[in-house]
């Protein structure tokens, strides 16, 4: 045969003919880095409990923590067939899987009662503060990066500056052990800690916002300092456009992306620790105090379940963070 | 021509729009500033600060680090009284108290035990555990960055997965649950700490060395047949240094606050020992009372993370020039 057949081209299916209009969501960009996220959590989250389990394991005495100190070596031994500790390494943790599986982390001995509803009980109150601490944050580091990055090398810049290298320095709770002195000691103000009243709010909310507002003035002002040097910014000014509708209207909207991306991460950041002692100093009734006396309790299950909680928290925080940068602007989508 | 603002390329370019009076095209003391502030023209930086210290702050932060040290490596024989021995007639003297046993700098605690002798006590395990914790991490981290880095492959995938996982472990609750379970103790903080820095250490190192590896000089002696363990040890480890050097003036900041805020919470270093951090959650209970407890320890606290922070910018902007 000499002449070759030319095949017949393999008509390419036309999104309509096929009935899908798009291809599937999960495998968009934004799908796999869903799916890449959920799975690095789920990593976490089995890494996490492992570790929990063979320090538990190895180090702790859960009976120790159930029986009264002057119980006999024979009633130790038996108490611990019957929570079933005699078991070997693996069968243990098969059970303490399938526990979770469950949701169920054990029960608190100082509550007396499963751990995880002590935690539900007073995350709400921690997610209340952080939502307001991070909206402070947000505005101290919004305001003075854009005053700093639209005056380079002016006193306000070097003023903001300090500021905000100042916030990066100092521990989280001693700032919020010096307001409570200046403010509620002081001038008598507000009030030291409480939550039956929304002044009392006002001194860790500012503990926060100052803390993490400095990492956010500073993205703000390096961003808005690189978008000014823009030719944009110099057509728009030669145009005659006045100063405060090209910071407020273009250049904020260039940065917002990502100010915003760093905010998400210091709010994640917050569940991730800052959080807690801050909630501590302030007797504010969330996760910190809860955690801190169950600590010291050695009610384990309690802080048991608080790590497990916040871990998804911050998980779900970043994957949010991703998505809306994602969303938000284009020229960061990765690959 | 009259200024019309209907013909806005006419229009000055002061920040409120046309000016009666002015043509627009001569720039005035207000243009000039709002060119400035546009960033578009590099104005002239005036310095605040002039004299022979001009640029040369950062000496006072070596001055700063430099006297904690000392104070840390004598281990308290620069204290000026005993910090464990309580006097219960000088308790909770405000700063400056004199007494018949000689000035107290900083007031004392309600033990009538002298503060400032306590803080020059505290710096030896405040810089201890810091200076430990961010040893062990930033070898943790070159090991894992190098091996990510140099060698590739299923070690890269396996090591940066860990890293990446481990950044949405909210580190802190974590580590008040290990010190809760395998007991509060220096030793355990030392152990722990480093896991708070080490993926980032990694990341870092792993993405300096993907860089060096394409360089010429690792690429020819490859070529003249090193061995990987030739190649790491001659000609990556001596280019990471400086970054190492950096990332550990970073980090050391970091971990002595980690420090400061798990044994505030009782989750870290615990009385007898002393910290700074033990110090302002000791002096908590006595904040109505008197504030140098609290406030005292807290800026000596400040002032070495800070000096460390402006020390790491001083770096960074020396290494871009």
């Amino acid at each position: 045969m000499t002449t070759t057949q030319v095949p017949a081209p393999t008509p390419v299916p036309s999104p309509a003919a096929t009935g899908r209009t798009r291809r599937s969501w999960l495998r968009s960009p934004l799908g796999r880095l869903v799916l890449r996220r959920l799975r690095d959590a789920v990593i976490v989250q089995f890494l996490v409990v492992a570790v929990i389990f063979v320090i538990g394991y190895y180090v702790g005495d859960p009976v120790s923590a159930f029986a009264s100190p002057e119980a006999t070596e024979e009633q130790l031994a038996q108490l611990r067939r019957s929570l079933g500790l005699d078991q070997p390494f693996w069968v243990q943790f098969g059970r303490y899987l399938e526990d979770l599986a469950r949701l169920d982390v054990g029960t608190s001995v100082w509550q007396q009662r499963p751990a995880m509803e002590a935690v539900w009980e007073v995350i709400g109150n921690t997610v209340l503060l952080a939502i307001l601490g991070a909206v402070a944050a947000t505005v101290f580091g919004v305001v003075g990066g854009v005053l700093a990055g639209t005056r380079p090398g002016s006193a306000v810049d070097k003023v903001i500056n300090l500021i905000s290298v100042l916030s990066l320095s100092v521990a989280s709770f001693w700032i919020g052990l010096l307001l409570i002195i200046v403010f509620a000691v002081r001038l008598n103000m507000v009030p030291t800690s409480g939550w039956y009243e929304w002044r009392g709010l006002i001194l860790p909310v500012a503990t926060l916002g100052f803390i993490h507002g400095g990492r956010i003035c500073q993205v703000t002002r390096s961003v808005v300092l690189d978008e000014m040097s823009k030719a944009y910014v110099l057509v728009a000014r030669s145009r005659g456009l006045p100063y405060r509708r090209l910071v407020a209207g273009h250049v904020l909207r260039n940065v917002a992306a990502t100010v915003l991306t760093t905010a998400g991460w210091e709010f994640a950041r917050m569940f991730g620790g800052s959080i807690y002692p801050i909630e501590v100093v302030f007797a504010w009734p969330g996760l910190g105090p809860l955690m801190t006396t169950a600590a010291h309790r050695h009610d384990f299950p309690i802080v048991e379940a608080a790590v497990l909680i916040t871990g998804a928290l911050v998980i779900l925080v970043n994957l949010a963070v991703d998505v809306a940068s994602h969303l938000l602007d284009r020229r960061l989508r990765p690959e | 021509m009259p200024n019309n603002p209907a013909t806005p390329h006419r229009r000055g370019l002061g920040r409120r729009g046309p000016v009666p009076g002015r043509n627009g095209l001569v720039p005035d003391r207000r243009d000039r500033r709002a060119i400035r502030r546009s960033g578009a023209v590099a104005g002239s930086q005036r310095r605040l600060s002039t004299g022979p210290l001009r640029g040369r702050l950062w000496i006072l932060w070596v001055v700063v680090l430099g006297v904690v040290a000392l104070w840390a490596v004598t281990g308290g024989r620069l204290a000026p009284f005993d910090p464990y021995a309580q006097v219960p007639a000088a308790r909770l003297l405000p700063p400056l108290a004199r007494t018949a046993d000689g000035t107290h700098l900083l007031g004392t605690d309600a033990l009538g035990r002298d503060l400032f002798s306590q803080i020059v006590v505290a710096a030896r395990l405040t810089l201890f555990i810091g200076t430990a914790a961010t040893v062990i991490g930033l070898v943790i981290g070159a090991v894992v960055g190098v091996c990510a880095g140099y060698f590739g492959g299923w070690s890269d995938r396996v090591l940066m997965r860990l890293t990446e996982a481990q950044t949405a472990l909210p580190m802190f609750l974590f580590a008040i649950l290990l010190m809760a379970v395998a007991g509060a103790s220096v030793t355990n903080l030392v152990i722990l700490l480093p896991t708070f820095i080490w993926p980032t250490v990694a990341r870092v190192i792993r993405a300096e060395t993907l860089r060096l590896r394409a360089e010429p000089f690792v690429v020819g002696a490859v070529a003249l047949g090193a061995n990987g363990r030739q190649v790491v040890v001659n000609h990556l480890l001596p280019n990471l240094a400086p970054r190492l050097g950096v990332l550990f003036v970073i980090d050391v900041g970091q971990i002595v606050l980690a420090e400061a805020g798990l044994s505030f919470l009782g989750a870290g270093v615990q009385e007898p020992d002393l910290t700074w951090g033990v110090l302002i959650s000791e002096g908590r209970p006595y904040l109505a009372v008197a504030w140098w407890l609290t406030v005292m320890p807290g800026l000596f606290l400040a002032a070495v993370v800070l000096a460390v922070n402006m020390l790491s910018r001083e770096m960074e902007r020396r290494s871009q020039s």
